[in-house]
């Protein structure tokens, strides 16, 4: 059976996949869907959704949530791939150099890594993002910097264990070089789990962004889910929509993802395979 | 009456597998005091066979038709439970691998003991009384202390001893052995195979042994089936069927055992072409918090290799003759003692200096499964040596072709991927990929030992052809000495990282010197029938 055809055996998978390219359609046709900025007050605040003009309605101080929420998934998605492309960059990098070179570069490269394990994550993360002002890229680099080692240590364990098999060593014995080695024999056979492994971070940047957002360290010129949240917690009694309806967003999205990387997992194991 | 009879048994595979049945109208008698053998390559369905006796198919698995009887009571009706009641106590097991059978975090006098208590009441302190006494029956020594001992601090012939004593700590009447030998060195082999003989004339038992090994069948069987693709294709007493044969399959079978009758003599004296001398390799384990330990795996080994010429390393495992071969091709860096090839020193190069040297030295793997990146073409694979030489493609692929020819494979294969191939045509992959650098040296690591024995042969056949073909130095790793005195011009034993003793086959096969020989070609299982 095909990979794509395990993949969409199964249903969570599909409904991850579905709702996914949804929310990506949604956050690309964000612009064209609506004329006004997210940032553009349209009315009397916190009408209720269903208002007139107001599918979601508006918020604090009067803003189409409808809108927001469209562009906020831009923000959200763009951090959430951007911050796991970056991540899974340096921990291919790092993990890859020290799961077949071993020795004391083993050593040392997970020493770095361990350091950035034993920290308070969320904390270094503010720390950071306060340190290099509050905004898109210091979010997209604070979160790369905090996520990176699960995907070292997933990186290494797999080059460890492939680096010894003979047909490594095969390639070493006909005089293959050691970048061309890791990148054409270990590294196609080391990627099921490192994909699995990025689908959930995605998932879980876009987490961390909403809650550095939801503590005022997001990006003050841009809407995002968590912003959105953050802004409202005033009115969380009177107008739930205001936090709900985003934070629906962020759940959805992140359950989609997870189900996204569950279906990547079962359909790139070879045990799975009938 | 026998004790067991099998009646037309066949057993299905589930859906999508290569073929539909596993077994086929399969018929066999165990008398009482009896070894039955069946013998057969992978995939024939023996290890199944055994298994439904057992009842214990995989899932999936089913026995559709026939009985298996046993003391008329047909075992494919019985209730689970009444099967397990008779697991262990009428019918007792021991399997390949004794390190996965056992259970790694309880100790060998607590997993006897075990066992004796789920079937018969007595106390704690009795069944582990009876545990000490059957590890001693299992010729271990010191049974008292090895009952605290835990698996993973056992020798493999020690934890097998210690299967078989947790199988006949019931006393069955019917021991059924899968392979449970396969897994061990030819010396405690043999000594696993006298003990289970020993055990079965003492007790009056019968065994159902499973082996792929005739030799082991020569030494071990009162009566002999011989399987293929399900089926039995010729059964009888052992000599009947090993003494003359009726099936073309049992003669193909035994005409693949090697047998070492006609030694390859050692060749003219020629210039060396490769020359180890006091190579060293040690194993450093522990680091910061725990003391440094070192082993020393090769020690201060030499020899001397031509063109043309075939040596063999044979061993036990723990020998060091895969280090020697590693440390030889520079996969592993030595410690000591050079590689001299056409005089120039490898050992201690470093690797870009080396690169441009490796062609001259190929290696074919022992594990067919691994030794081919599973997400390459053949034709990627085989190409990559004369590639990176900076051969072009269209050349690199046209010779391709005639490699994989010379392999005796077709040159269409070269679009497909390792997967879609046996183990055999692997290993000729695995040659081919080498025999691209046109080698001066082949180095050959346990290159047939994954393989059914008609395979084995034709692949020790085309290895021996195209060392000839190409006038290739050849070094051959192998833990079968008779694989090693059918390919083999000289041979040299090594154990615990040393050299015993070398010299030409014919001499070390019929005249060992030292007693390690000695005793490594006295446990060649069916030595003196076949």
């Amino acid at each position: 059976m095909s990979f794509a055809r395990r993949f969409f055996a199964s249903p969570p998978a599909v409904f991850g996949f579905a709702v996914f390219l949804v929310v990506v359609a949604i956050a690309l046709a964000a612009p064209f869907l609506f004329a006004r900025g997210p940032l553009s007050i349209v009315g009397m605040p916190l009408l209720p959704p269903g208002s007139p003009g107001l599918l979601a309605g508006s918020d604090v101080i009067g803003r189409d949530m409808a809108v927001g929420l469209a562009y906020g998934a831009r923000i959200s998605l763009l951090v959430g791939i951007a911050s796991t492309c970056c991540a899974v960059g340096i921990g291919l990098l790092l993990g890859a150099t020290a799961g077949y070179y071993g020795g004391w570069l083993d050593d040392l490269l997970m020493r770095v890594t361990e350091f950035f394990q034993i920290i308070p994550t969320f904390v270094l993360l503010m720390v950071l993002v306060a340190f290099l002002q509050p905004s898109l890229g210091s979010a997209v680099i604070g979160i790369a910097l905090i996520t990176w080692p699960q995907v070292a240590r997933v990186v290494r364990g797999q080059f460890l264990s492939l680096r010894s098999r003979e047909f490594v060593e095969a390639a070493r014995v006909i005089g293959m070089g050691d970048v061309r080695i890791i990148v054409t024999q270990i590294l196609p056979n080391a990627l099921p789990p490192i994909v699995v492994v990025s689908s959930m971070m995605v998932g879980n940047a876009i987490l961390t962004e909403s809650a550095l957002s939801f503590l005022g360290l997001g990006d003050p010129n841009l809407m995002s889910w968590g912003s959105m949240i953050g802004g409202s917690r005033v009115a969380m009694w009177v107008a739930w929509w205001t936090t709900v309806l985003p934070g629906l967003c962020i759940v959805i999205t992140v359950l989609a993802l997870n189900f996204i990387g569950d279906g990547l997992n079962d359909a790139l194991n070879p045990r799975r395979r009938g | 009456m026998p004790l067991l009879s099998l009646q037309n048994l066949t057993i299905a595979l589930p859906q999508g597998a290569d073929r539909p049945l596993a077994v086929e109208d399969v018929s066999l008698q165990i008398g009482r005091n009896e070894i039955v053998c069946i013998v057969g390559e992978s995939g024939s369905g023996k290890s199944l066979t055994a298994h439904a006796v057992m009842g214990l198919l995989p899932r999936g698995v089913m026995a559709t038709g026939g009985s298996i009887l046993f003391e008329d009571a047909d075992l494919l009706k019985e209730s689970p439970q009444a099967m397990r009641r008779r697991r262990g106590s009428d019918i007792a097991m021991i399997f390949q691998d004794p390190m996965a059978a056992l259970n790694p975090v309880m100790t060998v006098g607590h997993q006897v003991a075990e066992q004796i208590r789920a079937h018969r009441a007595v106390s704690e302190h009795q069944a582990l009384k009876q545990a000490e006494e059957l590890l001693g029956q299992m010729g271990l020594k010191d049974p008292r202390s090895l009952l605290k001992a835990y698996p993973h601090q056992l020798s493999g012939g020690q934890r097998q001893r210690v299967m078989i004593a947790m199988a006949l700590s019931l006393s069955p009447k019917l021991l059924i052995a899968d392979e449970p030998t396969t897994a061990l060195d030819v010396t405690t082999q043999a000594q696993i195979l006298k003990l289970i003989k020993r055990l079965q004339a003492e007790r009056a038992m019968s065994v159902l042994f499973i082996t792929h090994d005739f030799g082991v069948v020569a030494d071990m069987a009162d009566s002999v089936a011989v399987m293929r693709h399900g089926r039995i294709v010729e059964s009888g007493t052992t000599r009947q069927v090993l003494g003359s044969p009726a099936h073309d399959y049992t003669r193909a079978l035994l005409a693949a055992v090697p047998k070492g009758e006609n030694y390859l003599p050692p060749p003219a004296q020629a210039k060396a072409l490769l020359q180890v001398s006091g190579l060293t390799k040690r194993f450093r384990r522990g680091g910061l918090f725990s003391r440094a330990s070192a082993i020393t795996a090769v020690d201060q080994v030499s020899l001397t290799l031509s063109r043309g010429e075939t040596l063999g390393v044979v061993g036990e495992s723990g020998s060091g003759k895969s280090t020697l071969a590693r440390c030889v091709i520079r996969l592993l860096d030595p410690d000591a003692g050079e590689v001299l090839l056409d005089g120039a020193d490898i050992a201690h190069m470093r690797e870009r200096s080396l690169r441009p040297l490796r062609r001259r030295i190929q290696m074919v793997f022992q594990d067919p499964f691994s030794s081919l990146n599973p997400r390459q073409t053949i034709g990627d694979i085989v190409t990559a040596g004369p590639r990176i030489l900076g051969e072009d493609a269209g050349k690199a692929r046209a010779r391709a072709a005639e490699t994989l020819q010379l392999v005796g494979l077709k040159p269409e294969c070269m679009d497909r991927f390792p997967h879609e191939f046996s183990g055999g045509q692997r290993q000729r992959i695995g040659l081919a990929r080498a025999l691209m650098l046109k080698p001066d040296v082949l180095i050959a690591d346990e290159p047939v030992s994954a393989l059914d024995v008609t395979v084995q042969a034709q692949v020790l056949k085309l290895l021996d052809d195209v060392r000839r073909q190409m006038n290739l130095a050849m070094l051959f790793i192998t833990h079968d000495m008779r694989v090693a005195a059918e390919v083999c011009h000289r041979v040299m034993v090594m154990r615990h990282g040393r050299i015993v003793e070398e010299g030409p086959t014919r001499d070390i096969f019929t005249a060992p010197a030292s007693d390690y020989t000695k005793a490594l070609l006295a446990a060649i299982p069916g030595r003196q029938s076949l």
